[in-house]
């Protein structure tokens, strides 16, 4: 149990590089990127968790009260975030790729044409 | 580089940092059961201090907002760099016809999808509004808020389909939104400094702990990034959406 969270980090990161490397397709390839980035999210929420505590609300229970780390969850909030834009803006690129090249292949851009 | 040589590349790395990820992993601290000193002070300082009883928007909008003002410039960015791609010759005109791919037909919109459309748009921007207001006090705040209030719109789009949705959808208020949004925040940290007190102190009345209005500047910066959040998003949803459409003069693809 104390390896699984770091191991599904290293997983994701793993599985995602391998699709980007041997990705055949822009848009695969930005979904992969999509996976490489929920590793982050796993490693910070992992790192900030704590057995048998509460989220770090203290609406319903009275300040002081155990709970897991607010650091770590609000980094994650403004990845979760920005990586959406940065997908979109990737994906916008891709789209503006296919309309002048007519492929999606990475493959299939080289060499550099003006 | 092709395909194989790079496949070799990459297992050749896989070897090489498996072991040290697995070092890494045998040596992390206990999971769930180790100290989180960071965490712990802020949960024991904001209520206190701040008045609010949501950690999160607390580290995001005040011990920590000088970072969202970062993350919220890097969305301005993001959203920026997608419109200046994807703004061009399609589907600006409001009458510019769908797109057509051959052999497939464009079915009607059943009856069913308009009615979920025109049910539950009203009801997924008021609960995107909600979740915006109630960042202090409860599980929420403006970034969430804010995309769940942009998704109303593409229940509009369903339900109504483009020409209903973009009369909704005005880019000069999203632009306004997404950009103001951003301002409002960076002036909220100017206005500190015009009273004489360091970037975004927090110099508003505080409130009162668990009340839906207390956090004082935090409110003011919480409803900035709702506004640029769901600004952002709406916009990224209209020029994607505006793709589907037909060059101008009616060329067909």
């Amino acid at each position: 149990m104390n390896l699984l969270p770091w191991l599904v980090a290293a997983w994701l990161l793993g599985i995602g590089l391998y699709g980007i490397v041997t990705s055949r397709n822009y848009v695969h390839l930005i979904g992969c990127l999509a996976v490489v980035q929920s590793a982050t999210y796993v490693l910070l929420l992992a790192a900030g968790y704590r057995w048998n505590a509460i989220a770090p609300i203290f609406y319903n229970h009275p300040p002081g009260t155990p709970a897991v780390d607010p650091v770590l969850q609000a980094l994650v909030l403004t990845d979760v975030v920005i990586g959406a834009t940065v997908t979109a803006l990737l994906l916008a690129l891709a789209l503006q790729l296919h309309k002048r090249r007519e492929t999606l292949d990475p493959e299939d851009l080289r060499p550099l044409r003006p | 580089m092709t395909p194989k040589l790079r496949l070799a590349l990459f297992l050749l790395a896989c070897i090489v940092t498996l072991p040290a990820i697995l070092l890494l992993a045998l040596h992390m601290p206990a999971f769930g059961a180790h100290p989180l000193p960071y965490g712990d002070a802020i949960d024991a300082a904001a209520p206190g201090e701040r008045h609010i009883s949501n950690m999160v928007s607390a580290v995001n909008f005040d011990y920590r907002g000088f970072d969202t003002l970062g993350e919220e410039f890097m969305l301005l960015c993001a959203v920026t760099g997608t419109v200046v791609l994807l703004r061009g010759s399609r589907g600006e005109a409001l009458e510019a016809r769908p797109g057509i791919v051959k052999g497939r037909r464009i079915l009607p919109r059943s009856d069913a999808v308009v009615l979920i459309g025109r049910l539950f748009a009203p009801l997924i921007m008021l609960f995107g509004i909600y979740v915006a207001v109630h960042a202090m006090t409860t599980p929420g705040g403006g970034f969430q808020g804010g995309v769940i209030a942009a998704t109303s719109a593409l229940l509009v789009f369903f339900g109504d389909g483009y020409h209903g949705w973009r009369g909704v959808m005005k880019s000069q208020v999203l632009d306004a939104l997404e950009g103001g949004g951003a301002a409002l925040y960076a002036l909220c940290g100017f206005a500190s400094m015009a009273i004489g007190a360091p970037f975004l102190t927090n110099f508003l009345p505080l409130g009162t702990l668990k009340d839906v209005w207390s956090g004082g500047l935090m409110l003011v910066e919480n409803a900035g990034v709702a506004c640029a959040v769901g600004g952002g998003f709406a916009m990224i949803f209209l020029e994607f959406l505006e793709e589907t459409r037909t060059k101008k003069g009616g060329a067909k693809e």
